[in-house]
C-alpha cells in the first residue's frame, strides 16, 4: 500500500509540474500534430487517386489514411512516454538534483519508474483524446467500435514498455549524452514498431528486430481491430509474440535498472550533474 | 584599422568562435549523420506504403502534384532543406540567446564593433553543417535507394544554393533577434521549423496545401529553394526556367534581412531603456 | 542501553579516477584508471541525542562518509550500523528512520509550492495519509516557513530553500538527522537561524550528524567533533577538549616586515612559544605562535624584530579555535 501511494504521488507530482509549464503542455500536443501527423497525412494524400489512397489499400487492406496515421500516433505516443517520461525523466531528475532526496526515502527505487509511468500514461491518454478529437473534426478520422477489442493488447504492451523504461532508465543514469541516446533510440524503436509504415517494408535484415518489440504486435492488432487493416501475421501468433516479448522485456528491464542503480552506489554518481 | 576593416575582422572572428563551439560537440555531427539519412528514409518507406509499392496509378497521382515520380529523391531533397533550416535555427539562430544567457552579449555590446556583427557573424558557422548534411543526404539517397543525381544538375544546384545562402542567413538572423526577445529557444525552434515544414513543401508537395496556405508559402524563401533544387535535379530544368524564382528569393532575402536588422535595433533600444540585455 | 545512533567500523571508500569507455572494454584494453581513497579507514560512533560534527576542508571525505551512512554510496570496506540496523543489509529500514539534507536547495521541485513538495515527500517517506497534513504543518512550523508555504519554491531565497530541505528531512519524524554542509551559501543571519533550528531538534531528543568546513559552526553547535583530513579522522572529542590539546592559552598572529628570510625572528619566537606556522610573502613574514600568555610573547616579538632590523606591522591576539587545532594536526588551514 505504501509503495502504491508513493507511486501515485510521483505520478501526481509529474502532472502538476507539467501543468505549470503551459507552453510545454501545448507543445506536447501540437508538436506531434504539425511535425508528424499533418506532414504524413498530406504526403499520403498526395498519392490519392479520385480521393482514395489506393496504394495504402493495396499495402494494408484499407484506404483509411487518417486512421492509419492516427493509430500509428497512439503507439508512437506510448513509445515516447516510455522513453522520455519514464526513462529520460529519471535522468532529468538526477540532473536537477531531485533524484537524490527521492532515493533517500524508504520508497523502493523501482517504484519511482512505476510512478513516472502512471503520470506519463495519464498524460498520454489525455493527449490522445485531444489528438483524436482534432483527427475526427479536421482530418475525417474514423474507426470501428472494434477498437475496444485492442485494449487488452495495449495494456500488455504498456507493461512491456514499462520494462523498456526500466532498461532505459538504467542506461541514461550511467551515460553522459543521454539526450541524444534517447532521441535516436526513441525514433528507431517507434519506426521498427510499424508506426509510420508496416514492418514488412523494413529492410529484411531489420525485420527480426521488429519482432522483438511488443509494440509491433500491439500496433498491428490495433489497426486490425480499429480500421480493419489486414493482419501482418496470424493474429493468434501476434498475441503470443506480444506476451512473449513483454515477459522477456519486463524482467530484463528490472535487472538492468538494478545493475545501474548498484553501479551508481559504487561509483557515487547520483549527486553529479 | 578602419571601422569597416575592423568590423569585417570581428565578423570572421564571430563565425570562427561559433565553429569552435560546434567542434566541441562532436555528437552534433553524429546526430547530423543519423538524422540526415534516417528521417528521409522513413518517409520514403511511408511513400512505398501509400503508393502500394509504386502502384502506377498512385505514382502518377503523386507526379501530378509533385512534378516527379522519383519519390525518394523528392523526399531526400526536402529533408536536406529541413536539416539546413535546423542548423540555421539552432546554430546562428540561438547564438545570440546563448550569449545573452552566458552574459557575453553585454560584453560584445561594450566593444566598438558594429551591432550587426553579433547578429550576422555566427551565420558563417552554419556553412559547415549545411555542407555536411547535404553530402550525407545525397550519399544516403544513392546508397539506400539507388538514385544518382544527373551530372548536368551540378552547376544549377550550386547556383540555387549560392542564391539561397543569404536567404537562409537572413532567416537565421531574424530568428536570432526574435529569440532574444521571446526567451526559450527550444519551443520556438520547434514552432518555427514546424511552420516551414508545413508551408514549404519539404515533406509533401505544396499543391496539397489549401490556397491560403500556398499564398503564405509563397512568401518564404525555402519554398522556392526546395522547389528549384527539385526542378533541376529531378526534371533537368535549365537555369532560365527557375530565373524568376531566384529573383524572388533575392527580393525576399532583402526584406528578411532588413526585418532582422530592424528587430535587432528595436531590441537594442529597448534594452538600453530597460537593462534587459543582461537579463534573460 | 540504547544502541548508538551511528556506528561505523573500518570504513573505506575507493573511487576510480579516469574513464574507461565502452570501446576500451570491448577491446579488453588494460584498465589504466587509478584508484583514489576518499575515505581511508574511519571508525566513528555517534551517541543518541548528541550533535556530532565532521569538520574538515573540501575534499576531506566528509560528504563521502555521509553518503555511505545514508545508504546512497556503497563502502569499499567496513560496516555501518544506523540505530542498530545494518546499512548494507537493510537500507530501506535505515532510510525510514533517517532524515537527510544532502544537497540543500537543489533538491526541491521549483514548480511546486513548499507544501506540495512536503506532501509529495511525505508519501515517499510512507507517512500515513491521516498524519500527512499534521506532519507537513509541523515541519513547516519547525523551520518557520508556515507563512510562505503556498509560494512556489522558485520564489524562495537560498536560505528559505535550505530550511525547506530541512523541513523535508523532518517529515519521517526521524530519530537521526544527517545534514551535509547545511549553512553553505547562506548569509550570516540565515546561518544563525538554521543553527537555532538544529539546536531545537537536539532539544527534542533527536541525534544530529552534520558536516561543515566552518570551524565556528562546529565549535558553537557540536557536542563532539571529528576532524577529518584526507579521508581519516585525525582527532575526535568535544570542541573544548580539542582546543585544550593546543598547549596554549592564546594564539598570537604577527605580520613582520623583513628584508631577509626572518629565520632569526622565528627562532627567537620559538623560545617564547610554539611557532605553529610561518610564511614569507612579498617581504612580510606572517607567523602564528601558540603561547601561555600574549603579554610575554608580544614584547619578545618586538625585541626580536628590532634586533633583526625588521618592523612589526600587525599583531592579533585570538583565543584558540578549532582552526588552530586543525593546523596543529595537519600543518594546513581549514580554508586552504
Amino acid at each position: 500500500m505504501d509503495e502504491l501511494r508513493a507511486a501515485i504521488a510521483i505520478g501526481k507530482k509529474d502532472l502538476i509540474v507539467l501543468s505549470r509549464y503551459r507552453i510545454a503542455v501545448v507543445s506536447q500536443i501540437f508538436t506531434p500534430l504539425y511535425q508528424g501527423v499533418i506532414p504524413a497525412f498530406l504526403f499520403g494524400a498526395s498519392f490519392a487517386v479520385a480521393g482514395r489512397v489506393v496504394g495504402l489499400d493495396a499495402t494494408v487492406g484499407t484506404d483509411n489514411l487518417a486512421g492509419f496515421i492516427f493509430l500509428g500516433g497512439v503507439i508512437a505516443g506510448l513509445v515516447a512516454v516510455s522513453f522520455w517520461s519514464m526513462g529520460m525523466g529519471m535522468r532529468n531528475e538526477m540532473d536537477a538534483g531531485t533524484l537524490e532526496p527521492t532515493w533517500l526515502t524508504p520508497t523502493r527505487h523501482e517504484t519511482i519508474v512505476i510512478g513516472r509511468a502512471l503520470g506519463g500514461l495519464v498524460w498520454f491518454l489525455l493527449s490522445q483524446v485531444v489528438l483524436f478529437g482534432i483527427g475526427i473534426f479536421a482530418f475525417g478520422l474514423r474507426f470501428d467500435i472494434g477498437i475496444l477489442a485492442a485494449v487488452p493488447a495495449l495494456v500488455v504492451a504498456i507493461v512491456g514498455m514499462v520494462g523498456v523504461a526500466y532498461l532505459l532508465a538504467g542506461v541514461v543514469l550511467l551515460i553522459r549524452d543521454a539526450n541524444f541516446f534517447v532521441d535516436t533510440t526513441n525514433f528507431l524503436f517507434s519506426t521498427a514498431s510499424g508506426t509510420a509504415f508496416p514492418v514488412t517494408l523494413l529492410p529484411t535484415v531489420l525485420q527480426p528486430i521488429a519482432l522483438l518489440l511488443p509494440t509491433t504486435y500491439a500496433m498491428d492488432l490495433l489497426r486490425q481491430h480499429a480500421i480493419g487493416a489486414r493482419p501482418t501475421f496470424d493474429p493468434a501468433l501476434e498475441y503470443l509474440g506480444l506476451f512473449a516479448t513483454t515477459a522477456l522485456l519486463y524482467p530484463l528491464g528490472r535487472w538492468a535498472f538494478a545493475r545501474a542503480e548498484r553501479s551508481m552506489r559504487i561509483r557515487g554518481t547520483l549527486g553529479q550533474y | 584599422m578602419s571601422m569597416l576593416a575592423g568590423d569585417l575582422r570581428a565578423f570572421l572572428a564571430a563565425g570562427q568562435k561559433e565553429l569552435r563551439i560546434l567542434r566541441r560537440y562532436p555528437l552534433n555531427f553524429i546526430g547530423g549523420l543519423f538524422w540526415s539519412a534516417l528521417l528521409p528514409a522513413v518517409y520514403v518507406l511511408m511513400g512505398r506504403a501509400y503508393s502500394g509499392g509504386n502502384d502506377p496509378r498512385a505514382l502518377s497521382a503523386f507526379a501530378e502534384r509533385a512534378g516527379t515520380t522519383e519519390v525518394a529523391a523528392f523526399v531526400f531533397i526536402g529533408f536536406a532543406m529541413y536539416m539546413w533550416l535546423s542548423s540555421v535555427l539552432w546554430g546562428p539562430g540561438s547564438a545570440l540567446r546563448r550569449e545573452q544567457i552566458q552574459g557575453s552579449l553585454e560584453a560584445t555590446f561594450l566593444s566598438p564593433v558594429s551591432r550587426l556583427v553579433p547578429l550576422f557573424g555566427p551565420g558563417v558557422s552554419a556553412l559547415i553543417p549545411m555542407l555536411f548534411s547535404f553530402a550525407v543526404t545525397f550519399v544516403s539517397l544513392w546508397l539506400m535507394f539507388g538514385f544518382v543525381p544527373p551530372l548536368g544538375a551540378a552547376i544549377p544546384v550550386v547556383v540555387v544554393v549560392a542564391v539561397a545562402l543569404p536567404a537562409m542567413y537572413a532567416i537565421g538572423s531574424l530568428f536570432a533577434a526574435g529569440v532574444l526577445k521571446y526567451g526559450e529557444i527550444g519551443p520556438v525552434v520547434q514552432i518555427v521549423r514546424g511552420t516551414f515544414v508545413l508551408a514549404c513543401g519539404i515533406t509533401f508537395p505544396v499543391a496539397m496545401l489549401p490556397a491560403w496556405a500556398q499564398a503564405g508559402a509563397a512568401a518564404l524563401p525555402p519554398t522556392y529553394i526546395v522547389s528549384d533544387i527539385r526542378a533541376v535535379v529531378l526534371r533537368g530544368a535549365p537555369l532560365a526556367d527557375i530565373g524568376a524564382d531566384l529573383l524572388t528569393i533575392v527580393g525576399l532575402t532583402a526584406v528578411i534581412a532588413l526585418a532582422a536588422i530592424a528587430s535587432f535595433r528595436l531590441l537594442e533600444a529597448s534594452a538600453r531603456r530597460t537593462g534587459m540585455l543582461g537579463r534573460y | 542501553m540504547t544502541a548508538p545512533a551511528v556506528e561505523a567500523r573500518g570504513l573505506v571508500k575507493e573511487f576510480e579516477k579516469g574513464r574507461r569507455t565502452i570501446w576500451q572494454r570491448l577491446r579488453r584494453e588494460p584498465d589504466r584508471r587509478t584508484k583514489f581513497r576518499a575515505v581511508d579507514g574511519i571508525d566513528l560512533t555517534v551517541e543518541t541525542g548528541e550533535i556530532f560534527g565532521l569538520l574538515g576542508p573540501n575534499g576531506a571525505g566528509k560528504t563521502t562518509t555521509m553518503r555511505m551512512i545514508s545508504t546512497l554510496l556503497e563502502p569499499t570496506e567496513g560496516s555501518i550500523r544506523v540505530l542498530g540496523i545494518d546499512v548494507a543489509r537493510e537500507p530501506r529500514q535505515v532510510r525510514a528512520r533517517l532524515g537527510a539534507m544532502l544537497s540543500g536547495e537543489r533538491s526541491l521541485y521549483w514548480k511546486l509550492t513548499a507544501r506540495e513538495n512536503l506532501e509529495y515527500f511525505a508519501a515517499l517517506y510512507h507517512v500515513p495519509p491521516k498524519e500527512t497534513k499534521e506532519r507537513v504543518e509541523r515541519s513547516l512550523a519547525a523551520v518557520k516557513l508556515s507563512d510562505r508555504s503556498d509560494d512556489y519554491v522558485e520564489r524562495y531565497s537560498t536560505g528559505m530553500r535550505q530550511r525547506l530541505a530541512l523541513a523535508r528531512a523532518l517529515l519521517p519524524d526521524p530519530p537521526l538527522i544527517i545534514l551535509d554542509e547545511p549553512t553553505v551559501g547562506l548569509d550570516p543571519q540565515a546561518s544563525r537561524d538554521l543553527r537555532d533550528r538544529v539546536r531545537e531538534l537536539r532539544a527534542q531528543g533527536r541525534t544530529i550528524l552534520l558536516t561543515t568546513h566552518y570551524m565556528e559552526e562546529a565549535d558553537q553547535l557540536c557536542d563532539r567533533v571529528a576532524i577529518i583530513d584526507h579521508g581519516r579522522i585525525v582527532a575526535l572529542d568535544s570542541p573544548a577538549a580539542l582546543k585544550r590539546t593546543i598547549r596554549a592559552e592564546e594564539i598570537v598572529r604577527l605580520d613582520i616586515g623583513v628584508a631577509g628570510d626572518g629565520a632569526a625572528i622565528v627562532e627567537r619566537l620559538s623560545r617564547a612559544g610554539t611557532v605553529a606556522r610561518s610564511e614569507r610573502h612579498n617581504g612580510t613574514l606572517s607567523v602564528t605562535v601558540h603561547c601561555a600568555s600574549a603579554r610575554d610573547l608580544v614584547p619578545a616579538a618586538f625585541d626580536a624584530a628590532h634586533a633583526a632590523g625588521a618592523t612589526v606591522q600587525h599583531v592579533e591576539v585570538v583565543p584558540v579555535t578549532l582552526e588552530d587545532v586543525f593546523l596543529a594536526l595537519t600543518g594546513r588551514g581549514l580554508r586552504e
